[in-house]
């Protein structure tokens, strides 16, 4: 197989009162070189934790990986000891995070923090690591890199903070970048910025890119393929072109349909009633029954699996034989 | 009716100082430096910019959260730039708030229905405990919450939902403007689309004028009658969405129209990336504050501060090019 990454049946649960919550439901899919995969989904769908769980980075949190594959390399990253793993982290798979300031260490200077995975992964002596550090400042276009790798990240503003994130990403030249929201807490101006700044770097160095993201706007502007989740599962997956032309579940067209377009006027919008359920609270059958606006009587009791037609995958009764797929089930 | 102007700020000016030592140098952040509009009743005002443009600090003056360093904010014709705080009282009743972050605007200690009837305790001390509750049930009922909810506090709520409750309690007084302050930005599309719907039909229902302040452009166009762009401390352009959406006339609009990924894979429009960051407010450029990062900056625009200028019916423009 020539996929770069490919995550097969990934399942984590969260730690609760009420026991251990699944948040996200056995995942799967893949992104090959040089492609930008884009995940899309509301609050809690669990786009973020996916991410986190690709990266291992869930010891922090009341989190645990409760099953499946995430193979990078004909490796399962799942059953790495630690040790390894820090092998992979930052030098194969690196990832941007939303909040720059959050994520970069207030108390060390830019050049500290950007050396240390340097020297680490390239073995390379602390003179050359800050040399390279200043070359990548230079390649996502930050200007008087040398100065700026004497300050501290509180110096920096939010455009030049998320520049210095991707430069830390890409110092290592990782074959997968995961990018977690990067530019939501930015300005439109800055966000153009640095959504064409990654599309660069993605061609430059034929990385493949997971970018985790809200925004259809971004999705529409950067990615190739895209997945559409909900309640922690995969609802849609197509190419970016497919999925706005002709989505097919009717989360993904609501989505579409929610947001404003410039030029349209002032339309009423179309809205999605209620709201996002809650892990513990998640309705038997189709998790997006309740909210749906095509729904039948069988969608309250049987959950569709993905079906894939012609590279267009996608969660939903409307579009499989419900006889066969309880048959199946 | 429709031309009756209910806001109308001239000039106003708020500068932050940024030391407050006694011999050190005087420097201020110039977060509102000069700014002039006028809301009609019954519209939507649009004010859009980025981040520290001063948008929300121009919000806060017109109800007086705090108060302008110089220039009038007149509402109704009345100027209430001087007015004494005891006399604010009397003009916040008719122009309320609803605040982006639904999970810091509402107390976390307080019931629904007490977040919604307080506004009535203290405007209405006399008011009766039975009509209060049918006041507040009533207007639930429209902003889309049942009555069970209110014996509930805001943590058991939805951020989609506390933003109804926020937009329950800024109309439970009957006001006639509501300055909504970036409303929408901390929610999910499909709930922001459920509440941007909702303003419009509760300003359908109350006659509402509205100063919708967002860095949304799109959703700014979407709500919005007139438009007003601001950058650095100073409007740089105003003009009816139509004209501001199809024919931009300032270079930032421009670029702050081609900056928006719109949610369509097959128009690769040409975006005008800016380059350079977004100057410091307290150390803004010389002349126009955009020609350090303006793709049409002349030698004029390092030295002379544009002022804005008339180009069509209702469009107006700070750019030197016109």
């Amino acid at each position: 197989m020539n996929h770069i990454l490919q995550v097969n049946n990934l399942q984590t649960a969260f730690k609760t009162d009420k026991g251990m919550q699944t948040v996200v439901h056995g995942i799967s899919f893949h992104v090959d070189k040089g492609e930008i995969v884009g995940i899309v989904g509301e609050s809690g769908c669990g786009k973020s934790v996916t991410s986190l769980s690709i990266m291992r980075l869930l010891h922090d949190t009341p989190g645990k990986i409760t099953g499946g594959q995430v193979i990078y390399n004909d490796h399962d990253l799942l059953r790495l000891p630690e040790s390894s793993m820090k092998g992979y982290r930052g030098k194969e798979l690196a990832m941007i995070f939303q909040e720059p300031m959050t994520s970069l260490n207030p108390v060390l200077k830019i050049g500290k923090q950007l050396r240390e995975p340097i020297q680490l992964h390239l073995k390379m002596s602390k003179a050359d690591a800050a040399e390279h550090a200043v070359k990548v400042l230079e390649s996502v276009g930050i200007p008087r890199a040398k100065d700026i790798m004497e300050e501290y990240p509180h110096q920096l503003s939010g455009g030049m903070r998320q520049r210095v994130m991707i430069a830390m990403a890409i110092s290592c030249k990782p074959s997968l970048l995961i990018a977690d929201e990067p530019t939501t807490a930015l300005d439109v101006t800055i966000q153009a910025q640095i959504l064409s700044l990654m599309k660069e770097i993605q061609k430059e160095n034929d990385m493949g890119i997971l970018m985790i993201t809200h925004d259809l706007g971004v999705v529409a502007e950067v990615c190739n393929r895209v997945i559409v989740m909900y309640a922690g599962r995969v609802v849609e997956e197509t190419t970016v072109e497919l999925l706005f032309e002709n989505p097919k579940h009717p989360y993904t067209k609501g989505l579409i349909a929610s947001v404003p377009k410039i030029g349209s006027g002032s339309k009423r919008l179309h809205s999605i009633p209620g709201t996002v359920p809650s892990p513990t609270n998640m309705p038997t059958g189709c998790k997006f029954a309740p909210r749906c606006k095509d729904v039948m009587d069988f969608c309250h009791t049987e959950e569709p699996g993905l079906i894939e037609e012609d590279g267009h995958s996608c969660r939903c009764w409307l579009y499989q034989d419900q006889r066969q797929g309880a048959m199946t089930e | 009716m429709k031309d009756e102007v209910l806001i109308d700020i001239k000039d106003v000016k708020k500068h932050f100082p940024l030391s407050k030592k006694w011999f050190a140098e005087k420097k201020y952040v110039k977060a509102v430096d000069g700014v002039s509009f006028s809301i009609k009743k019954g519209e939507t005002f649009g004010l859009v910019g980025e981040s520290g443009c001063g948008k929300s600090t121009t919000g806060r003056l017109i109800n007086g959260l705090i108060k302008a360093d110089s220039g009038e904010i007149k509402f109704k014709g009345k100027n209430l730039a001087n007015i004494s705080e005891k006399d604010w009282k009397k003009y916040r009743k008719p122009m309320q708030m609803v605040f982006q972050d639904p999970y810091a605007s509402l107390s976390p200690r307080l019931k629904v229905k007490d977040i919604l009837s307080e506004p009535l305790k203290i405007h209405y001390p006399k008011m009766p405990n039975d009509e209060k509750k049918k006041l507040v049930t009533e207007l639930m009922d429209k902003c889309g919450i049942s009555e069970f909810h209110l014996e509930k506090y805001p943590h058991e709520f939805s951020g989609g939902q506390r933003q109804r409750i926020g937009i329950a309690r800024s109309l439970i007084l009957r006001p006639e403007l509501i300055i909504a302050d970036e409303p929408v930005s901390a929610l999910d599309v499909s709930i922001q689309s459920q509440i941007l719907n909702l303003m419009k039909d509760l300003q359908e229902e109350f006659g509402l004028t509205y100063l919708f302040i967002s860095h949304d452009l799109s959703v700014v166009e979407h709500i919005s009658d007139r438009v007003g762009v601001m950058y650095l401390g100073n409007l740089v352009e105003i003009a009816r969405k139509r004209q501001i959406f199809e024919d931009p006339k300032h270079p930032y609009t421009q670029a702050l129209l081609s900056s928006i990924p719109q949610p369509d894979p097959k128009k690769k429009r040409e975006t005008i990336v800016l380059t350079g960051e977004i100057p410091s407010a307290a150390n803004p450029p010389s002349g126009c504050k955009f020609h350090t990062r303006c793709p049409a900056a002349m030698e004029i625009c390092r030295k002379i501060v544009p002022e804005l200028k008339q180009l069509g019916r209702e469009q107006y423009t700070a750019c030197h090019l016109y």
